[in-house]
């Protein structure tokens, strides 16, 4: 079957390609914003989670994701300051924030428990896993499926 | 309130492609993911093969019954598509070639509603509107190109016969005008615009989380459009208010949509079960499972039993059912109406990879939600 792996796109000029779906799906991206943003909601996620409104916290971390590409060193953070969250909340209080939250975050919820799972030698996969049984409850395998057919990675 | 069971009909233990009835539901074409067309007629609830059609040369991807001139249109992976017309004398089937000038697979296949036209959706990036020409006495094909950037998954007409929905795989739905001269009288302005040569693209749309788009439909009205895609959404447009509403649904993504008045809409795939959307005051929400089969009642397992079958089969857990609780056993790739009018559906048909084909009563509907406890 030696014919399935030809690049049948090469032969095309005029190829529906990934810069064009990323330009469709995520607009123009300006990474210094980008990575300000990211920056300053570090700082206003750890204030929140110091003052133990963990609730606040998960939403303002699953806010504006950085999509688009080549921002690979933003988005690791932006996963990290999300797994910090999930890793300061008590294990009996997910399901509650889980529900709480609107379902377009819980489809960047469950992005960013994707993505921590992609780097289990930094996240414990324990927690990332409890969360992610918690969440697929509330949202449904239809959350996973999003998560799969989503350009806008994070 | 009467319980209509939906009646399961298997004709075969592999995919089915496509279906489509006649116009009195007596006989009804499908494939069975083959190059050739089977036609089954009705006699004493039973059906039998009457007829098969054998043109093409590549699987079957869709089939299309016209009720009132009672000719099929059949479309294929062999970038064919041929209109099939019942030879009154001999009784037979008679294919007509159209030529529809794509170098990709056809996928889709649709008479419009004044059965004059049909438009058949492709892999080449375009939407092949077929029209007869009574100077050559030949079907020809006139394409919609722009702005389409990938492989057409499903189409749409409006009953005005000009409009046309296509679903595509680069995660939008678009609304075309399919105006053609001399076919076509000029339609009543409505919603979707009021000048309308061929090519208008008359709306564009995405539900905003990706996902290709798999089934498109208009409203009975034709006023509001729904789709879904494989990010497990459906999105209901309406272009008089600029409303456009994505659905996330916590299942798996949907195949096949269908209006069943302007409502309510059936959705079905993955899940193997119809799923019933409802608009209630201002919104479009998920309102239940239109299958309404239920798990089989676990046989007691005694100790005994769990012993002999880990001794035999090496099975520790008591249940080895691999059955789906659904009717369908496997996912849903097409609804279709069955009874009813457009604007009323009471019986719709629904067909997938089970081999399956399943006739579904809406009275099913009210009867589930009595049957609901808060």
């Amino acid at each position: 079957m030696a014919f399935r792996k030809i690049d049948i796109d090469a032969m095309e000029e005029d190829a529906f390609g990934q810069d064009e779906i990323d330009s469709q799906e995520i607009g123009d991206v300006h990474s210094q914003e980008v990575e300000a943003q990211v920056n300053s909601r570090a700082q206003e996620v750890r204030a929140l989670l110091q003052r133990g409104d963990n609730n606040g916290a998960l939403s303002r971390s699953l806010l504006n994701p950085p999509y688009g590409r080549g921002l690979e060193v933003v988005k690791l953070k932006s996963t990290q300051i999300v797994m910090e969250v999930l890793n300061s909340t008590k294990t009996a209080d997910v399901a509650q924030l889980v529900k709480n939250l609107p379902s377009e975050e819980q489809d960047v919820l469950m992005k960013y428990l994707y993505a921590g799972m992609a780097a289990p030698e930094q996240n414990s996969s324990g927690v990332l896993l409890a969360w992610h049984e918690k969440l697929t409850e509330v949202a449904g395998q239809g959350c996973i499926v999003r998560v799969i057919t989503d350009r806008r990675t994070v | 309130m009467s319980t209509e069971a939906p009646i399961v009909n298997e004709f075969n233990l592999g995919p089915v492609s496509c279906h489509a009835f006649n116009h009195n539901r007596t006989e009804l074409a499908i494939c069975f993911n083959t190059n050739v067309v089977s036609i089954f007629r009705k006699s004493d609830s039973v059906w039998t093969l009457a007829w098969t059609l054998i043109e093409h040369d590549k699987p079957v991807t869709s089939v299309d019954w016209a009720p009132s001139s009672n000719r099929i249109v059949t479309c294929s992976q062999d970038r064919n598509a041929y209109v099939w017309t019942l030879d009154l004398a001999s009784q037979q089937w008679k294919p007509t070639l159209v030529l529809l000038r794509i170098n990709r697979a056809a996928t889709f296949v649709r008479w419009s509603p004044e059965e004059d036209k049909f438009a058949v959706a492709s892999g080449s990036r375009c939407i092949s509107v077929c029209y007869f020409e009574e100077d050559n006495d030949w079907w020809v094909g006139k394409h919609i190109k722009k702005p389409i950037r990938s492989t057409i998954l499903s189409l749409d007409w409006h009953p005005n016969n000009v409009l046309l929905a296509a679903g595509c795989a680069d995660m939008k739905a678009r609304v075309f005008s399919a105006f053609i001269k001399g076919v076509d009288k000029k339609p009543a302005p409505s919603p979707w615009g009021e000048k309308l040569p061929f090519n208008t693209v008359c709306g564009e749309f995405s539900s905003g989380t990706g996902g290709w788009v798999h089934s498109v439909a208009f409203s009975p009205s034709g006023d509001v459009l729904a789709f879904t895609g494989h990010d497990a959404t459906i999105t209901v447009v309406n272009p008089a208010s600029g409303s456009v509403q994505s659905i996330r649904a916590p299942y798996l993504p949907y195949m096949s949509i269908l209006w069943l008045n302007e409502k309510q809409i059936v959705a079905a795939g993955h899940d193997c079960a119809p799923h019933l959307f409802e608009h209630k005051g201002q919104q479009w929400a998920f309102s239940s499972s239109l299958d309404s089969a239920v798990k089989k009642a676990d046989v007691e397992v005694t100790a005994r039993d769990t012993f002999r079958r880990m001794d035999s089969r090496a099975q520790t857990t008591g249940s080895n059912d691999t059955e789906v609780h659904t009717h369908h056993q496997n996912t849903i790739n097409s609804i279709r109406a069955f009874a009813g009018d457009r604007s009323d559906v009471n019986q719709y048909s629904t067909s997938g990879i089970d081999g399956k084909l399943i006739i579904w009563s809406t009275n099913n509907i009210a009867t589930g939600l009595s049957n609901l406890s808060i």
